[in-house]
Parts: C-alpha cells; structure tokens; sequence
C-alpha cells in the first residue's frame, strides 16, 4: 500500500470515530443536570423567561432532534452558536486553539531534548552512578502533580530570577516562545521520565546487537555510533510511547492551563461544562477526539518513516 | 451582584473560595527493563547541563518584558497619568448587555463604559448626582423631572441628550428577560427638552434613586447609535471613562481612555485590562511579579501574608457581602419554626469567621447588611447558645432529632468548610447531616427549585437601598420565592411593599426594623456573617476603592512608577 493510500484510508476511518464522539458527547453532557438558560437568566428569571430562551436555542425539543440539528449544522461547517457568549462557537475554538497547539508541541520539542541526552547518558554505563542518577531523578517530575511542578517553576523563574513572565500566553511568536517556555517545561518534565526509561531501554537492547558490534570492531567513534546505528533504532519504541502520551496530554492540559492562565481548549472546555454551554462542549470534545486521532496517523507516519521494515499496511 | 454563583477553576493547593475541578493528571506506564548484560560505549561527553541553562537563557531572552506600560508624573506633583492597569480577574465576562446580564465579571467592565443619572456614594448607602444634576418631585411624590449635566459626550463625540436617556430607560424597562423588574414602578419617560427628562410613577416609590443608579438604568446612544442592539453590545458606546478596545473571550477585555470623559482631567490610566486567571495563586504570583496591579478575589487564607509582603496592598473594603444557611420550608422539618431556631442558635458564627474568613468578617445578626440603608444593629438575631437550641428542639415536632441532606456546590471549599462545621455542631441536637455536592450549576438548578433541604447562599446589594433585597429575600410571590426558601410571613410580606411606598425616612426605618427582627425571629434562614471585599494591589495602585456594593470607579485610578 502506498504511503498516500494509507494516509487517506487513515483519515477516513476519521470520521466514524468522530461521529461516534458526537454521539456519546451529546448525550452525556445533556445527561447532565443542568441548565444553561438558568445560567445566564440568573435568579431572577421566570419559567416564561427560561421556556423562551429554550425556544430560541431550541433546548425544548426532543434530544435526538436536536443532534440531528447539531450534525446538519456540522455537515454544514457551522458548530452552531455558544450559549453562553453568544457568539459562534467555532471562533471560540479557533481563538482556544493556538495556545494548546502550543503547549503540546513546545512541550513535547522539550521532551524530547531533555529525554534524548539523558537516555543516551544513562545507557551510556548501565547499572553505573549516572545511569541511576538518570532514571530516578526524573522521577521527580513524573511523581509531582503538574500544577505543584507549575507553581515552583514560576515561583522559581518568574518571582525570583524574572526570566520569564509569571503566566500568560504572550503576544506574537517570540512573546509566545517566552511566555509558554514554563507550561511546556511543565508538560516536558512530565512526559520525560517515561521517555527517557524507554529509550535507555531500547538503547542497551540496540546496543546488544551484532551490528553495532560489527560497527564497533570496524573502529567506528562512539559517537557517530550512538548517533547513526544506535539512536536511529532505539528511538523507534520511543515515539511510540511519546505518542501515546502527546495525546493523553491533549485532554489533561486543562492544570496546566489554569496554573499559567492560558486561554486553551483545556479551559474553554472546563468553563464550558460548568456554564452548560452544550454547543461549545460539543465543538471542543469534537477537536479533541480529531486531534488524537490525527496525533496516532502521525505517530504511525513517522514510525514507517524511521522504520523501512513497517509497511504502511496496517 | 445578588446571590449568583459563577463557575470558574479553583485548583486544590491553596484554593480557598472559588468553584473548581478536582485535577485531573495523565500518566504514561514504565518501559519494560534492557536486557541483562547489554554493554554500553561511552558517548562523548557533553555538557547537557550548560545546554539546558543556555537555551533556558535564550528563551528567557525572547519577547518583550511583562509590565504594564509607564505612567508618567507621580505623587509629588498629583496623580501621574497614563499607564495600563492589569486586573487580573476569576472568570470571563459573559455580555456587556447592561440590561439583561447578571454576573459581576460583566457588569464592572460595562460600568466603566455605560454611566447612569446617579451613581452610589462611597458609603453605599445614597446616591449622588452622575449625568443628571439633580431633580424636581411633583407634589403628589410621582413625578420627577431630572436636569441632565451639560458638556457630557458619548465616547463616540456625540452629546448626551435627552432624548439618549429616555431611549436607555425604556430600554431597561423592557429587559423581561433581564433587570426590567427594577424599573417596575415608572410609567412612562418623556424627554420634554435636551436637557430634561420627566419620569411619571405609577404610584409614590421610595427607592426610586437608588434603582435609576442601577447599571441597567446607564444612558446609552438613542437606538443603538444607528446599530442593532446585538452589534451595539458587541463593542458598547457610553459616557464612562473608558471606551471599548477588545475582548478576546476567555482571555482578556481591554478598555482604552475615552478622550471625551466628562470629568476634566480623568481617567488617569490610558487603559485597563482584565485578564481571566482562575486560579488563586496564579493571580497572587502575577501581583507578586508585576505582571498584574490588581488581584481580584485573593483566598481569604493569604490575606495576612499579602499584608505583610513588601510591594503589594491588601484591601478589605467593607461590603454588602452576607452569607446564609437557607432551609427549604417545603421540605420537613424545615416548616416547623423551632426546628429552623433550633439550628440557628446551634451553629457557632465566630467559629465560622476564623475557620472560612481567617478572621476577616464577623458574624451576621440580621438579613441586611450593616452598609445597607435602615439595617438595624440591635436586633439580635439568633446567636450561638446550644442550651437555648437544644430547648428549641425538645418544643419542636422532632424533639429527638432527624436526618437531614445539606446541598453544597462542589469546588467551593469554603463551602465545604462550612457544612463539615455546621455538620458538627448540629449533632448535639441529635440532627443527622450528610453533606451532598453537586456542581455550582446543578447545585443552583435544584436550590431553585427548591429540591433541597439545606444549602449556602449569599446577598451583596445592587442599589443602595433595602427594597430589592427585602422583597428577593422575605416575598413567597416574588420570582425568587423569599431566597428559594418558601418563606411565608403575611405580616413581612405587607410590611416590605409597605416600606416601598412610605416615603418618610422614620417611618421607613420602623418598617425595615420590624422586617428584620421578625424574619430573624423566624429563622427563616439562618444568618451566618459578612465579609469584607478583599482585592490585593501592587502598592504603585492608587486611588483604588471599591464601594461596598462592589463597584469601582476606574476613572479616580493612577499608578506611580
């Protein structure tokens, strides 16, 4: 099957599993005690008052009506309007969208050059002093909750060395590279720890095999080995499992969010739960479930990529 | 203002009074182990750390800095101008439609845009002459003929006229779905001349000032300045300090100087932003690193240490704020009067104080609080005396106890506080609680709809005058059924529409003084404390000061350097 192919066989199955999300989506949060119309009327709203706001955004009638609005909308490009602003809800979502972008790929370039080196210190001397010092230090950072891990970073760099600013999304690239620099360490030193243990690992596998031996007897330098013969196919377990976390941390950015007042899907979708904005909290699940389903097609792009013998057949 | 409750993220470490979500954490599992015996070479060494420390440098290098913009002048030489304050705020605004909205976040932004005839004195308790100069009462007390003040232009450069005014109080009145019901005394508005406005009562109303100073009541451009009223609000015009820049929903709302401002030499700062941080350390770090001037809300269990932290001011303004265990009379045994005073005279408020307010409030003797008008510091109300409440209980129809379900909204963690106290001391009484919670939306849902047996609530006053409060807290007819309780006492009931059209301040004040003493008589909810506003601020803010009915004048606001 060719690369294109696979691709667009890829992308297509997309769509049952985002039709599947809406479904599920819809009718939970309308599950939900709730509602949205009480939330902006305030207390002092009558029954006339609620039923006419209902009217309007068409909450009085039946449910599956209703999602099939919702789905003829969508098929139509229109996420419909936000009950709580008012405004429609895709330019929420395209204004939430960046900032996340931002955190999960700063985040994850940052685990990546934090995870690299390490791996590669560590595997360097097996059961040794650094190897130890490599796989339990980092554990730090997988073992304390996300917004403690925020709170001392900015404590640390923001209050006390003022390298960078204290929370916020900044403002154009290079106020963007500054301001998310502490979120997306945050989010790397997270990630890190189980990276850098999958990669030691498929290191000192790789490094076991009788052509980095043949490599070695042939006098190649240690590091054009470790780079050429050993890296390019330790790292290939290791995208996978970077994978996999990339997209647990497209929903569970929402701490990361709130320590840094980051105006991101994670908050948006939060917010939107609590103020029962349906068509928002429809519209975010939906980008997520597209995003992570997008995040798995490039993890197995780049795993045939890095790996000639993986077909794109799967 | 009112009771509402707004949803917003509190995070666990440190989170004292906001809603909020428990965290939620996403973990990878741990690669298998290499292979026993795998050799390894040794890579050549490199300096990771210096790598590390190096491109944090870089990073830190990028972008500009966070201040908040310069102010030039400073306090030798009066108030120094320009600057951009920073307030950073709990949640997001929801519309800037002055006639319809109910959350706090909206309402001070729009009443830095949208001005109204009179505004609140710094007390709280009266009003002062704003766009209108002062006014005539007819003798038959029900019309009133107010003289607009000259020179003032909407941010747009037109001038404010007569007919503007008329256009924003018919506006109001027809808000059904909105603040309409404040207006409900005025018959009609005629703009006689430019300068002049009558409005015509459909009978004597006493609160009739204090409801024109309502933020829906603020003077807007005569249809919408041309605009439909969805466009108008999008981007409001008014006579405030400040005029519209941006909102960036979920993020940020920025207003800019209107250079058109009717008091000569105002506003101070060139602009004023909100930004939306939800959590309370967040917006304590952001003050501590200069990256905000204002911290709205700061956890009550910070407050003495923002005291003492060189660089920042800790405000307590006094308020308006009261705070209520509500009964639910629909649900038993609530209906029965000793079981509600029984309860009342349980629950130790000064306890209460020091645990949720780390001192910082005290407790509350009557339903109106001391910084509103006709509030009467001598009734008593039922204060803590277990002797008292337990003799209360053996006259009530369940002498030996009941199990009962107290409803809190979930990421309130004074909430939580609260209800774990009040679950303790009603044990004495052999009164068996169990703590339910529930989200702030479904929670509110079901205290609306009276689907509880106990809850918290809480009061802070829209206008400076007890009408809309005593008839919210004490009428069963009212929208509000008498603060969702389905309180009912005839004699409170006629003495608060009484008090609505008695004119005369001494006989007013007798009124309100019966309300109170026989609504806490009944116990209808139990009053728990007030509680000051807290706002934190860096200590280059000046002029900063928040009336206790929660508005801010942003135009008296300066920052030195």
């Amino acid at each position: 099957m060719g690369r294109m192919t696979f691709v667009l066989r890829r992308l297509l199955q997309l769509v049952p599993v985002a039709i599947g999300v809406t479904i599920v989506v819809f009718f939970m949060i309308h599950l939900i005690p709730g509602d949205p119309a009480r939330t902006i009327l305030g207390i002092h709203a009558t029954p006339r008052t609620v039923a006419l706001l209902h009217a309007e955004w068409g909450l009085n009638r039946p449910l599956v009506d209703q999602y099939w609005l919702f789905m003829d909308r969508l098929l139509h490009g229109n996420l419909g309007v936000s009950l709580y602003y008012g405004g429609p809800a895709s330019s929420l979502l395209l204004s939430h969208l960046p900032p996340t972008l931002w955190i999960i790929t700063y985040g994850s370039v940052l685990a990546v050059l934090i995870s690299v080196p390490l791996a590669m210190i560590a595997a360097s001397r097996k059961d040794g002093a650094r190897d130890h010092l490599v796989r339990a230090v980092p554990l730090i950072g997988l073992g304390m909750p996300p917004f403690w891990l925020g709170f001392l970073l900015i404590y640390a760099f923001a209050i006390k060395l003022h390298w960078f600013p204290v929370s916020g999304y900044g403002s154009g690239f290079l106020g963007h590279v500054r301001s998310m620099f502490l979120p997306s360490l945050t989010v790397a030193l997270a990630i890190a720890p189980v990276v850098i243990r999958s990669l030691r690992a498929s290191m000192l596998n790789v490094l076991g095999a009788e052509y980095v031996t043949t490599a070695r007897s042939k006098g190649v330098p240690a590091y054009r080995l470790f780079l050429r013969h050993v890296l390019r196919n330790a790292v290939i377990p290791a995208v996978t499992v970077l994978g996999i976390n990339i997209a647990f941390l497209i929903g569970g950015t929402v701490i990361i969010e709130t320590v840094f007042a980051i105006p991101g899907l994670g908050q948006l979708m939060i917010n939107s739960i609590f103020q029962r904005d349906f068509t928002v909290v429809q519209g975010v699940s939906l980008v997520f479930a597209i995003m992570v389903i997008l995040l798995n097609l490039l993890a197995d792009i780049a795993y045939a990529l890095l790996d000639p013998r993986v077909r794109f057949s799967r | 203002m009112t009771y509402r409750t707004t949803a917003a993220l509190a995070l666990p470490a440190g989170a004292a009074s906001r809603p909020g979500t428990p965290p939620v954490l996403a973990r990878g599992s741990y690669p298998p182990e290499p292979p026993a015996g795998a050799q390894a070479p040794r890579p050549r060494r490199a300096a990771w750390a210096l790598v590390a420390a190096g491109a944090m440098t870089l990073v830190a290098a990028c972008g500009g800095s966070g201040s908040a913009g310069s102010a030039s002048g400073g306090t030798a030489g009066g108030p120094a101008h320009g600057g951009n304050l920073v307030v950073a705020r709990t949640a997001d605004s929801q519309s800037m439609n002055n006639t319809t909205v109910f959350d706090n976040e909206s309402i001070w932004i729009f009443e830095q845009i949208m001005q109204p005839l009179y505004t609140v004195t710094p007390n709280g308790k009266g009003v002062e002459p704003w766009l209108a100069t002062g006014y005539t009462v007819s003798p038959d007390k029900k019309t009133y003929t107010f003289t607009l003040r000259k020179g003032v232009k909407f941010s747009n450069g037109k001038p404010m006229t007569s007919a503007d005014v008329k256009f924003s109080i018919d506006q109001a009145r027809a808000a059904a779905k909105g603040w309409g019901y404040i207006d409900t005394a005025i018959k009609s508005v005629s703009a006689p001349s430019p300068g002049t406005v009558v409005v015509s009562l459909k009978y004597p109303w006493a609160p009739l000032l204090a409801d024109l100073s309502l933020f829906s009541n603020a003077i807007i451009p005569a249809n919408y300045g041309g605009q439909t009223e969805t466009a108008f609000y999008q981007h409001p015009v008014g006579t405030g300090p400040f005029k519209w820049d941006y909102w960036h929903k979920g993020s940020a709302l920025k207003l800019v100087r209107n250079p058109y401002f009717w008091q000569k030499g105002k506003p101070y700062l060139n602009s004023v932003t909100w930004t939306d941080v939800p959590s309370d350390n967040t917006r304590e770090l952001q003050l501590k690193g200069g990256q905000a001037q204002v911290d709205e809300f700061p956890a009550w269990s910070t407050v003495s240490s923002l005291k003492a932290t060189s660089g920042v001011t800790m405000h307590l303004f006094n308020s308006t704020r009261t705070d209520y265990l509500a009964f639910n009379e629909t649900a038993k045994p609530f209906q029965d009067v000793h079981v509600r005073r029984a309860i009342s005279l349980a629950i130790n408020r000064a306890a209460l104080v020091k645990a949720v307010l780390f001192g910082n409030g005290r407790p509350a003797n009557s339903f109106f609080p001391p910084q509103v008008p006709y509030y009467q510091p001598a009734t008593k109300g039922l204060q803590y005396n277990l002797a008292e409440a337990k003799a209360e209980m053996a006259r009530s129809s369940v002498p030996h106890g009941f199990t009962t379900t107290f409803l809190v909204s979930s990421g309130f963690s004074d909430y939580l506080t609260i209800a774990t106290i009040v679950q303790n001391e009603l044990k004495p009484l052999g009164i068996n609680v169990k703590i339910q919670q529930l989200d702030p939306n479904t929670a509110n849902l079901n205290q609306q709809n009276l689907k509880y047996d106990m809850t918290l609530t809480y009061w802070t006053m829209d206008i400076p005058d007890p009408d809309e409060l005593a008839t919210f807290g004490v009428d069963p007819n009212s929208g509000a059924r008498s603060f969702f309780t389905a309180y009912n006492n005839p004699t409170v009931v006629k003495d608060t529409h009484l008090a609505e059209q008695t004119l005369a301040t001494s006989a007013r004040q007798a009124l309100y003084n019966t309300i109170q003493a026989d609504s806490a008589a009944d116990a209808f909810m139990a009053f728990l404390y007030y509680s000051p506003y807290a706002y934190a601020t860096t200590s280059n803010v000046h002029g900063f000061y928040v009336t206790p009915l929660g508005n801010y004048h942003l135009e008296n606001v300066w920052m030195s350097k």
